[in-house]
C-alpha cells in the first residue's frame, strides 16, 4: 500500500458510494441505489460483509501464510463455487465493523501473515466497505486483491496504489463456456481488460483455474493470451477444481491427471512465468 | 434419487474420493485443524507401516 494512496482512501470510498447510488461497479450495470438499500444481482446493499477470515498456507508461496478474508456477495454465477452458501443472500449477516476487522487484521499479521488476502464472491462489489478498512489500517500491509476481475474500470482506479497483487482468477475463455460457466457473455473481454490496468500499477498473478474438459477452449487460449499479451506476468495453475454436487453446466468430474500435464505442457511450450 | 444436499452458511463439507483422497471445500481454520490431523495420522501410518495406505489428505482453499 503506497502512503499517498492511503491517504485518499477514505475519499475514494466516498466515490465508490456514489457509485453505488445508481450502481455501476461491475458490468452487470445493475442501476439500483444501494445507498439506499436496493440490491441488484450481487444482493449486497452499500455495507460489505465479512464472513470468513483465516490465516490461510494454501495460495501461493510468495504470498503464504495470507489472511484471508471473505467477502458475501458476487457479480458471477458460478455452479461450482465453493461459497457459494454465503453469496445467495449476502444481506443475511450482520456486517463486521471496520473496527473489529482492522483489530482481526492485526492479530493475523502478528501470528504470521505476510499478506492480507481480499476475497469473496467478489471483492469488488463491496469495494467501498474495504476501502474504508484499508483507510483506517495503520499499519503496513501487503495487500492481494483476489478477484474474478470482472469489474468495471472505475473499481481499477480506486485500487491503484492500494492494492499490491492481483490475483486474477481465469476460469474461462470461450465465450459459450464463459455463459455456462460464470453466466456471462463478456466476461474474457472485461477480465482480460482489468489484468491488463492491473499490471500497470501492481503485481499481477493470472490464476489459470483448469476445468475438466475445458483445456482446448479455456485454459489453452488463456494461456495463449497471456504469452502474447501480458508477458512476463506471473501465472499459476490450478488444478483443485471440486465438481458441485448437482451442476447443469459445471464439470462433474476432478481434473484428470493428463489433463494438468498438458496444461503444464503447454505453460513450458509458452514459456510462461509459472509460479507455485 | 434423491437430491443432492444444498450446503447452507455455516455447514462444513468434506469428501472422500475413491481413490483416498480428502477434499474439504474453502476449508476454515477448524477444517484445518482437522487436515492437519489426517496428516499426521497419514505420516504416522507410513512410519509404522510401510506400504498399504492411502494417499494424504489435500485440502481445498480457493474460494468463490
Amino acid at each position: 500500500m503506497q502512503a499517498e494512496a492511503h491517504r485518499q482512501a477514505r475519499q475514494r470510498a466516498a466515490r465508490m458510494r456514489e457509485l453505488m447510488r445508481a450502481c455501476r461497479l461491475c458490468p452487470r450495470e445493475c442501476g439500483v441505489d444501494r445507498v439506499a438499500g436496493e440490491r441488484g444481482f450481487c444482493g449486497l446493499d452499500a455495507r460489505a460483509r465479512c464472513f470468513r477470515e483465516v490465516l490461510h498456507f494454501g495460495e501461493e508461496r510468495e504470498l503464504v501464510p495470507s489472511h484471508q478474508v471473505y467477502f458475501a456477495g458476487c457479480n458471477l454465477w458460478c455452479e461450482c463455487c465453493t461459497v457459494a452458501e454465503w453469496n445467495e443472500s449476502p444481506c443475511d449477516m450482520e456486517p463486521i465493523a471496520p473496527e473489529k476487522l482492522i483489530e482481526l487484521i492485526r492479530r493475523r499479521r502478528a501470528e504470521g501473515a505476510r499478506t492480507l488476502n481480499l476475497l469473496g464472491g467478489e471483492p469488488a462489489v463491496s469495494v467501498a466497505g474495504i476501502l474504508e478498512v484499508l483507510a483506517a489500517l495503520d499499519c503496513e500491509v501487503s495487500v492481494v486483491w483476489n478477484s474474478n476481475m470482472y469489474y468495471s474500470r472505475a473499481v481499477d482506479e480506486v485500487l491503484r496504489g492500494l492494492v499490491d497483487v492481483f490475483l486474477a482468477d481465469v476460469k474461462c475463455c470461450a465465450r459459450k463456456c464463459c455463459e455456462m460457466l460464470v453466466g456471462v457473455g463478456d466476461y474474457v473481454e472485461t477480465v482480460r481488460r482489468n489484468i491488463a490496468l492491473a499490471a500497470e500499477h501492481a503485481d499481477v498473478i493470472v490464476r489459470v483455474i483448469v476445468m475438466p474438459g475445458h483445456v482446448d477452449c479455456c485454459a489453452g487460449p488463456t494461456m495463449r493470451w497471456v504469452a502474447e499479451k501480458m508477458k512476463g506476468v506471473k501465472v499459476s495453475l490450478r488444478g483443485d477444481y471440486v465438481p458441485p454436487a448437482e451442476s447443469v453446466y459445471a464439470p462433474r468430474s476432478y481434473l484428470e491427471h493428463g489433463e494438468m500435464e498438458a496444461v503444464r505442457r503447454t505453460a513450458a511450450e509458452y514459456g510462461l512465468n509459472v509460479v507455485t | 434419487m434423491s437430491k443432492a444436499y444444498k450446503r447452507k452458511a455455516g455447514d462444513f463439507e468434506i469428501r472422500i474420493l475413491p481413490d483416498g483422497r480428502v477434499v474439504m471445500l474453502a476449508p476454515d481454520e477448524a477444517m484445518m485443524e482437522v487436515a492437519r490431523a489426517i496428516e499426521g495420522q497419514e505420516n504416522h501410518s507410513e512410519q509404522t507401516d510401510e506400504g498399504n495406505h492411502d494417499k494424504s489428505a489435500s485440502a481445498d482453499g480457493t474460494g468463490g
